[in-house]
């Protein structure tokens, strides 16, 4: 395809405002592309790579003026480009503006070669720059660039900015793509578009729509399976949905992650029964790809991690890259988080993993300082078998078959008991970890997805100001610190200060924190009986809670589920504290 | 089979001609001669080189072609002194090429031809101007263009059988006239043309102050350079392509 031919295309996509007609109009440049498809799948959205591959073109906006320069003509500066860039507002309008072939090449004499711009030739030249390394190599792709510009009408100039830069501007975007794709070559999806047009019954055009919806997805699936836009199209046209249902995995490619939104542990229970409750490790997400250490070249690494955007972090990561050598021997594709610990293998924060992740210099020096370890919690891969479409609990069997030895596989537990979770958090929290995951056990490995099937406890709906009226002595490790404080609500119009309790807090709160308090609190004990301590109300807590519900247990007649410490607030007294008339009308707007 | 030794000064002339154009080559390793083709990325400057078997201490090859990053090459030829010797050998099973300097033993590995791009054709032309001047001079016009555009008009005089560099600055220009008595050798014809001062920079660097340079010109058509070096065993003839002169 010329690339003339691909931009006045870009033009009339650009300038269709209805969603339908763009997407139709995506479609008919696929069907048009013939050998350069899947080189326009990517160009439509500013790609010279697919999504899996981390490669960049490496050109900054300022080499794109620079190059914009030089083809412009006589004497024109990259600061006249900027100048410009700074009145038009958008790159592609600056370089449609300049009046670019001014330089001749030699091929107009007889030395072969070019002719008009192609979207292959264009592909080719801006892959030829990406490689170019080392030094002068910044000199090449000016040369490269400026070539390319030279060649270009000022249509073609404005996609090839906009191409350069990754940015094309024309609203086409991931799933325009899918669709245009289904669209062009599915005969489902085509039908659909076509009873869109006529004047079919309402039950046609229904079950059109059902079929259009089916190859849509059948797409989508392929899309989030190879991370390849360009490969997807060219298997839809040439072997239709059947070939698209054969994509899979490959190890080295990265998928993109599936995410969590946040929610509740009441949701969770609510909409699933029974969940599947994990570790929230505080490190950086990071995706494992293992060949299985089969025939590779002398050096060659066979495990590859990538960073949640997708981008090779295996450099920087040798522990887990030998971790994963030693302890695992088929192919395989992880998820989970490399995070920082300490010599006890406790974790630590988050900014310690970030002085590892992204390493590029002095990884052995680093390694020393900061011992991060992998914690896996999903297996999308393993020795041929897609695992993407089974289920959270099956995945996580399989995880411990490989690495349920090691320390590296998250505990899973599966309950259907809100107390269970709270145990489990409170294990978590003590432990150092961020909190707890909750996941739907049945849901498959939807990438890319940020659903409703993973979710991030959020750990406050709401919190309390209450005051401390009692205390236990915690156990082993604890035994010497008051390690679970009862709170309290004060009731309003009580002639002496009077109290009633609402729970206990015993989580989010660090050893040193326990020493701490203590030590605030030991004076006000007026009763002690075994490990039961009453206070005197001195202190007030913000408590974080996710409901209030009735109960029989606390003297109010409510218990906060899901109490956690906050903070002592200082500027409070137990006067000011929240009151149970407060208590009550929040329980009651629930 | 390759196996030569040549002075490092020799080969470094030579790989820099090219370096100027282009990051990775196609050597051509014939019996006779070693030759280099190579077209810049734009497709605008190009050069040709040929260094004699003559130019060599000893020259024996059979024919191959090796790609080479031109850097690399360039990089292990300045460890040696100008007057030190550099043996290159082929291992033709590792496709590595072995290069000694003075007890000092280097493998390069090479680049696959076919991942080069294309070597271009020569194209014949028939330039009506040939003026013969010495390297300085030339780098005397560039030098003063330079300092006023990013380009460079080369034009002959017929009647005032003189040979002009001339720059058009925004504000300033520049003109470096040379006449017949100037110059080393003289041709007059037809010839105006217009260059980009990138490119006639950096074909300018390789060219030795001291060598003579040979132009061909036209209207509106490539300019052709051409010098030898390696005591006259190695010649390069580059080639760039004009740009529309506006008004």
């Amino acid at each position: 395809m010329e690339f003339a031919a691909f931009t006045a295309r870009a033009d009339d996509i650009d300038a269709e405002a209805a969603d339908l007609a763009k997407t139709a109009l995506v479609r008919d440049l696929f069907a048009a592309a013939g050998d350069d498809l899947s080189v326009v799948a990517r160009f439509v959205q500013g790609r010279v790579f697919p999504a899996w591959d981390s490669t960049t073109l490496d050109i900054g906006p300022s080499l794109c003026y620079e190059a914009i320069a030089r083809a412009a003509g006589q004497n024109v500066t990259a600061a006249a480009v900027e100048d410009r860039l700074a009145e038009m507002g958008e790159i592609g309008d600056v370089a449609a503006s300049f009046d670019f072939g001014g330089q001749r090449g030699l091929a107009a004499f007889g030395s072969g070669g070019q002719s008009n711009l192609t979207v292959e030739g264009v592909d080719e030249a801006l892959r030829a720059l990406a490689a170019a390394s080392g030094s002068g190599s910044q000199d090449r792709k000016l040369d490269t660039l400026f070539g390319l510009f030279n060649r270009c009408s000022p249509a073609e100039a404005r996609y090839l900015a906009r191409l350069v830069l990754a940015e094309m501007r024309i609203g086409v975007g991931e799933g325009t793509v899918r669709d245009a794709i289904a669209e062009a070559f599915l005969a489902d999806a085509a039908d659909a578009a076509a009873v869109r047009d006529d004047d079919a019954d309402d039950e046609q055009v229904t079950a059109a729509r059902e079929r259009r919806d089916t190859a849509i997805e059948t797409v989508e699936r392929a899309l989030q399976v190879s991370n390849d836009y360009g490969r997807v199209a060219v298997i839809a046209r040439d072997e239709g949905e059947t070939g698209l249902d054969a994509v899979q995995l490959e190890v080295g490619r990265p998928v993109q992650a599936m995410l969590a939104q946040a929610g509740t542990v009441l949701d969770a229970l609510d909409a699933w029964g029974d969940v599947a409750v994990e570790t929230k490790f505080d490190g950086a997400r990071v995706q494992v790809h293992y060949d299985g250490g089969s025939e590779n070249g002398e050096g060659d690494t066979d495990v590859s991690l990538f960073s949640r955007n997708m981008e090779d972090v295996t450099d920087a990561l040798p522990e887990v890259v030998e971790f994963v050598e030693r302890e695992v021997d088929v192919p395989v594709i992880l998820d989970g988080e490399v995070v920082a610990v300490d010599d006890d293998g406790s974790p630590l924060p988050f900014q310690e993993i970030l002085r590892r992740f992204r390493r590029k210099h002095d990884v052995d020096r680093m390694r020393d300082e900061v011992t991060v370890e992998l914690r896996a919690f999903d297996c999308l891969h393993v020795d041929g078998d897609d695992l993407l479409a089974e289920s959270v609990t099956d995945r996580h069997d399989r995880l411990t078959d490989l690495l349920g030895e090691t320390d590296a596989v998250s505990n899973l537990l599966l309950t259907e008991d809100a107390e269970e979770i709270e145990a489990y958090e409170a294990e978590a929290l003590d432990a150092g970890h961020e909190g707890i995951m909750l996941k739907n056990p049945d849901a498959p490995y939807s990438p890319g997805k940020r659903g409703k099937n993973w979710l991030k406890r959020k750990p406050d709906v709401e919190t309390l100001d209450l005051v401390v009226t009692g205390a236990e002595w915690g156990e082993g490790r604890r035994a010497t610190f008051l390690g679970t404080f009862l709170v309290s609500a004060r009731v309003e119009e009580s002639e002496d200060a009077e109290f009633r309790t609402l729970g206990k807090v015993a989580t989010g709160i660090t050893d040193e924190r326990l020493a701490e308090l203590t030590e605030r609190l030991e004076p006000d004990i007026v009763a002690e009986s075994g490990t039961q301590v009453d206070l005197r109300p001195t202190t007030v807590f913000e408590v974080g809670y996710e409901e209030i519900q009735q109960s029989p247990t606390y003297s109010s007649g409510y218990a906060l589920r899901f109490p956690r410490f906050v903070e002592v607030r200082e500027d409070k007294t137990p006067e000011t504290a929240d009151t149970l008339e407060r208590v009550e009308r929040l329980a009651e707007q629930q | 089979m390759f196996k030569a030794i040549v002075s490092a000064s020799t080969l470094r002339d030579a790989l820099d001609s090219v370096s100027v154009l282009v990051e990775e080559c196609k050597i051509r390793l014939n019996e006779d001669e070693l030759a280099i083709r190579a077209v810049d990325p734009a497709n605008v400057g190009m050069v040709d080189l040929s260094l004699e078997a003559a130019a060599f201490e000893s020259y024996e090859a059979d024919g191959g072609v090796i790609g080479v990053n031109l850097s690399r090459l360039e990089d292990i030829a300045g460890m040696a002194n100008s007057g030190d010797l550099i043996q290159l050998e082929l291992n033709e099973e590792t496709r590595k090429l072995h290069i000694q300097i003075e007890g000092l033993s280097y493998t390069l590995a090479l680049i696959d031809p076919d991942s080069i791009r294309q070597e271009p054709d020569i194209p014949d032309l028939d330039l009506p101007a040939e003026i013969v001047l010495e390297g300085n001079q030339m780098d005397r016009g560039i030098k003063a263009a330079d300092m006023v555009s990013d380009h460079i008009r080369l034009r002959v005089d017929e009647e005032a059988e003189a040979f002009y560099i001339e720059a058009e600055g925004d504000t300033d220009d520049v003109d470096l006239k040379l006449t017949r008595e100037d110059l080393i050798d003289f041709t007059s014809g037809p010839a105006d043309s217009l260059f980009s001062l990138d490119y006639l920079k950096d074909m300018n660097k390789a060219i030795p102050s001291d060598a003579e340079v040979t132009i061909e010109l036209g209207a509106e058509f490539p300019v052709k350079l051409h010098y030898e070096f390696g005591e006259g065993m190695g010649h390069v003839t580059y080639m760039l392509a004009p740009r529309i002169q506006s008004d």
